[in-house]
């Protein structure tokens, strides 16, 4: 009896913290290409998402979907989508998944933002920002064109370089928009978890749209407008492909929010 | 008798070996133009600059405060530097690109952030010799090691978290979250509770040395604020934490965490010291490229002292 008693007491203090340091092993469903920037940008997101969780021991993967298969699969905790507008549009407002939050990666297409689905978010700026940034950077400089991108390799400023060197040491390329992009989606996931301990879509979709705080290694927190839209900071890069400016640029008014719309109104 | 009259002396003769005559000098080290900048503390006048390798960062002072150590970033190095001469006595292999450091004030060990490779690496600075490299997150950043010696904390900004670390076995014992960003360490006098600022997250988390873990977060209400580094004063009542491209040093409560002061300093304030009678904080001020000299008692800035191009740390030899 004793002997069970002691047992007993050592299992109820033993058994709570072996829930938490064992139980999340997280799975991110992804549609889109197997090869290629975005696809690169995943592995690194995955890759960074096993290392910081590996020293709570949480376990992170990510598994591609075909599209014939989705309505079969259990999406517990997000959808990753690097596919065409037509699709990200349906599946986002089909039932299977009003309660999970579907993340579009790479399309900038500004109907995708303005059609407000609430649990549709977007991770690369949106033409309408890039447009915004490139008015701005016109404005002040009407003689000198620049591009706009949402990430560049010879970026520094907050982090950017530490990003960039770890992607070309892992990737063996230098990380483009799409990489980033890639990264953060995935990133972004793994540390909602990591900061709540949880990972149910419905629980997810909700923090990604209130309590987000996101280090998106540009600079401010990065996290979601009304719309969906992920607040960023923009590049201007010349035609020499150095970059001159971050959008918003100084002098105008709104910060981050001065870079296309915010609202569904 | 003998041997109490021989411990007696022998005492004696260990504190007065272990804290040297202090210089009043305040070094700056700016990231940008290769120099730590000497200020006379006493004149708020800078006194000369010295060369000690490319990029300099991270700097602290040995304990028995004869030795400056500066974390020479771009020569994967640690400058040790005589603070009286102020003469380059010798640089130590560090680990690659060392970021920050902090020095254990009984071994007087260093423990070093090495960005690039998720690491930190454990130096005797006497011998040079590599004593642990302990692997921790992703860009580890703030390093402070507890007033018993005991723990290393270390930061990891792009994996959120505080790692503890044995300084006896050089064992990580625990890895807490904290919010995005995590930058600036310290520890409370007793080192029962340390302190731990986070960038993005804009927060301040109060960590509970004895259970390991993370007891309270409060953000700072400042605009635009993006918490670096921190420090206790004497009595620990209160808590100093630069604010980043809030421009400003935030006055915390160290219980509560509630605001209760806000000191404007220069533009982009990344490192802060702190005057060991708790007076005076000084402050590099990056963009601006000075040192700001903050008065506790009065909250306000009272001296703004121009030095090297981003200064990016200060340690006050006092």
């Amino acid at each position: 009896m004793v002997h069970l008693k002691k047992y007993g007491m050592f299992l109820a203090f033993i058994w709570p913290q072996w829930l938490m340091a064992n139980d999340i092993d997280v799975t991110m469903h992804y549609i889109g290409p197997t090869e290629g920037q975005v696809w690169l940008g995943v592995q690194q997101g995955i890759k960074e998402a096993n290392l910081q969780g590996g020293f709570l021991g949480q376990k992170y993967k990510v598994e591609v979907v075909e599209p014939e298969a989705l309505d079969k699969t259990n999406v517990e905790t997000v959808l990753l989508l690097a596919t065409d507008d037509d699709y990200i549009m349906k599946v986002a407002q089909s039932e299977q998944f009003a309660e999970t939050p579907v993340i579009n990666l790479i399309s900038r297409n500004d109907k995708l933002r303005q059609a407000c689905i609430p649990n549709l978010f977007h991770i690369t700026p949106s033409d309408e920002m890039r447009a915004d940034a490139l008015a701005q950077w016109n404005e002040k400089n009407p003689d000198k064109p620049a591009e706009v991108m949402s990430w560049h390799k010879d970026f520094v400023k907050f982090a950017a370089s530490q990003l960039n060197n770890r992607f070309e040491k892992n990737q063996g390329e230098a990380m483009t928009d799409q990489a980033w992009a890639g990264w953060a989606g995935t990133k972004m996931i793994a540390d909602s978890v990591v900061q709540t301990m949880q990972y149910d879509a419905k629980f997810m979709l909700n923090h990604l749209k209130t309590n987000l705080v996101f280090d998106g290694q540009k600079g401010d927190n990065a996290n979601f407008r009304e719309n969906g839209q992920l607040r960023q900071i923009l590049l201007l890069v010349d035609n020499n492909n150095k970059i001159v400016a971050e959008a918003p640029l100084r002098g105008f008014e709104g910060g981050l929010d001065s870079l296309g719309k915010v609202t569904c109104k | 008798m003998k041997f109490k009259t021989l411990l007696l002396s022998s005492m004696i003769l260990a504190s007065t070996s272990a804290l040297a005559e202090p210089t009043h000098r305040l070094f700056a080290t700016n990231e940008k133009d290769n120099t730590v900048s000497v200020i006379d503390s006493r004149t708020l006048e800078v006194e000369t600059s010295i060369n000690v390798g490319q990029r300099p960062r991270g700097i602290g002072l040995s304990p028995d405060q004869t030795m400056l150590y500066v974390a020479i970033s771009d020569d994967d190095a640690i400058a040790v530097v005589d603070v009286k001469t102020l003469e380059l006595v010798k640089t130590l292999d560090s680990g690659d690109d060392p970021e920050t450091f902090g020095v254990n004030p009984v071994s007087g060990h260093i423990v070093i952030s090495n960005e690039d490779d998720g690491e930190a690496t454990f130096l005797d600075p006497k011998s040079g010799e590599k004593l642990a490299v302990v692997q921790v997150g992703i860009e580890p950043e703030g390093v402070a090691v507890s007033p018993t010696g005991k723990y290393a904390l270390v930061t990891s900004e792009s994996s959120n978290m505080v790692h503890i670390i044995e300084t006896t076995d050089y064992t990580a014992v625990a890895h807490l979250v904290v919010g995005a960003r995590p930058r600036g360490l310290a520890f409370n006098s007793d080192g029962s509770l340390a302190y731990a600022t986070s960038e993005i997250g804009n927060e301040v988390a109060i960590i509970d040395m004895e259970a390991l873990k993370v007891v309270k977060k409060a953000s700072i209400d400042v605009e635009n604020s993006k918490p670096m580094d921190i420090k206790v004063s004497p009595d620990d009542k209160m808590l100093y934490v630069t604010t980043g491209r809030g421009n400003s040093v935030a006055f915390l409560d160290a219980k509560t965490l509630e605001l209760k002061g806000n000191v404007p300093v220069g533009k982009r304030v990344w490192g802060l010291d702190l005057s060991k009678d708790g007076s005076t904080i000084y402050t590099a001020d990056g963009v601006d490229g000075t040192v700001s000299v903050v008065d506790t008692a009065k909250q306000e800035r009272v001296k703004t002292i121009k030095v090297g191009a981003f200064p990016w740390g200060v340690a006050l030899d006092d």
